[in-house]
């Protein structure tokens, strides 16, 4: 018990005295997370709002593939990547492998199925509402694409906060692809999993303390926009 | 009450869903000016036949055509009964059915909102409009595309009165004069203040059309008189 304790203070002592490691590490996750959470975003909300407000043969297999790809396992997507990034992989001659870079595409595939799924839950809604009204001004599909993006502009940012919490707190797809390796690919996660193996409590305290703090605020912040947005005119939620 | 002036004709019009007949064979010519009220009770047909002639629905059979190469598609503006409202404010709500925003479209948008009496409420977000207000705005978005037909879907229906005037008055002096207007309505006294012509929709067959003045001194069919009377509802 007194070990615990003594890793506790200790590694609060690392985060008050912002630790050039464990500050490092903490960028890196962040990074990582900003730039998988932005691209699955420009990608899968347009995506979303376009399978919402669309019908077409295929759409309801489309549709079906997608929420079915909200449960991938992470291993799984981790090990995909690493088969086809591996120098003997399909796209092995980029040299990603270990990357960053490659963490990111992980990271994307994981979360993109979340965002696009979402964001027609949200869209579908607001489509029931507007798409009698898009017909019968004969309204652009583009323009009504991006009118149902703007409208459920605030609904949308919850979609948003949800990939983020699902990046930062993921870990067996980009240990396998990332490698954990020091300095260069080490993040919250995966620093967490070999600093315990390791008996090193109070850094693997550290993070996750850190790792807690960011997914309370985050889902803090989801509900404070839920209440908020329940409260404005036209909320799909 | 085919006459000289006739534009729009309606042949063998009919609509079916899942093995029902919701509107049976229509065939009819309808002046191209003025205010064509179609009246019936709820459940009537009169919402079909609105949005057959919209084009939001796709007949089963028959046909719609134009006499004048002004009336097409492209210049008819649809109003439903529930106010469709973007979420953003009353002023982009009308500019957001334009597809080029010209600075005399700006100007007109103002124009006819103060002519709505919402010229005070342009920046506020529309949502936050009363239902009657919601109306008005939607009605002043529908003019704004310079409808050469305008399909009115009982747009006073859940309204407050103070809207309904409102409405009734700016179609009469503004908007009849200058273009085709298609009122839904299930209200006899409504009928009574707007119509140039009277389109008597029961069980899904137009029994009657003719002259507003003749259809209420004058009914032909049993069910326009039990309809007039109050006998059905």
């Amino acid at each position: 018990m007194n070990d615990i304790s003594e890793a506790f203070v200790s590694s609060l002592g690392l985060i008050l005295f912002l630790d050039a490691e464990l500050l490092e590490i903490i960028l890196l996750s962040f990074r990582i997370t900003f730039y998988a959470v932005l691209i699955s975003s420009i990608l899968g909300i347009p995506l979303g709002a376009f399978l919402a407000s669309t019908h077409f043969k295929f759409r309801n297999s489309v549709v079906s593939i997608l929420f079915g790809m909200m449960g991938l396992p992470p291993v799984v997507v981790g090990l995909f990547v690493y088969l086809i990034f591996s120098r003997s992989g399909s796209l092995g001659w980029m040299g990603l492998l270990y990357s960053p870079t490659v963490m990111i595409i992980a990271q994307v595939i994981l979360i993109l199925p979340i965002v696009c799924c979402l964001t027609f839950q949200i869209i579908e809604s607001l489509h029931t509402r507007y798409h009698e009204f898009f017909r019968s001004y004969r309204i652009a599909k583009l323009k009504s694409v991006i009118a149902y993006i703007v409208d459920s502009r605030f609904e949308l940012t919850t979609v948003v906060l949800a990939g983020i919490g699902r990046s930062i707190s993921e870990v067996g797809a980009i240990i396998i692809v990332g490698g954990n390796i020091d300095h260069i690919t080490r993040v919250m996660t995966t620093a967490i999993a070999l600093e315990t193996s390791k008996g090193n409590l109070d850094l693997a305290l550290g993070l996750g303390i850190i790792l807690l703090a960011t997914a309370i605020v985050l889902n803090s912040f989801i509900l404070f926009l839920r209440g908020k947005y329940l409260k404005t005119p036209g909320s799909t939620i | 009450m085919a006459s000289e002036d006739t534009q729009i004709n309606i042949n063998d019009l009919s609509f079916n869903i899942e093995g029902k007949t919701l509107l049976h064979n229509t065939n009819l010519s309808l002046n191209g000016d003025g205010i064509t009220v179609l009246l019936g009770a709820n459940g009537a047909g009169k919402t079909i036949f609105l949005k057959l002639l919209t084009g939001l629905l796709t007949p089963s059979s028959g046909s719609t055509t134009f006499q004048s190469e002004n009336l097409s598609i492209k210049t008819r503006a649809f109003v439903s009964q529930e106010p469709v409202i973007l979420r953003r404010t009353v002023l982009k709500n009308m500019l957001f059915v334009l597809e080029k925003i010209t600075s005399e479209k700006s100007t007109l948008a103002k124009e006819l909102l103060s002519l709505m009496g919402l010229d005070k409420k342009e920046h506020q977000n529309a949502l936050t409009l009363s239902a009657g207000e919601k109306q008005r705005l939607c009605l002043a978005r529908a003019i704004i595309t310079d409808p050469e037909i305008l399909l009115l879907d009982e747009p006073t229906a859940n309204i407050e009165p103070n809207s309904t005037t409102l409405i009734e008055k700016y179609l009469i002096q503004k908007v009849r004069s200058s273009r085709k207007i298609f009122f839904v309505t299930h209200d006899i006294n409504q009928a009574r203040r707007l119509a140039d012509e009277i389109v008597f929709i029961h069980n899904g067959r137009v029994i009657e059309h003719s002259l507003a003045e003749n259809f209420f001194e004058n009914p032909k069919t049993r069910e326009a008189r039990k309809y007039i009377s109050g006998k059905i509802n």
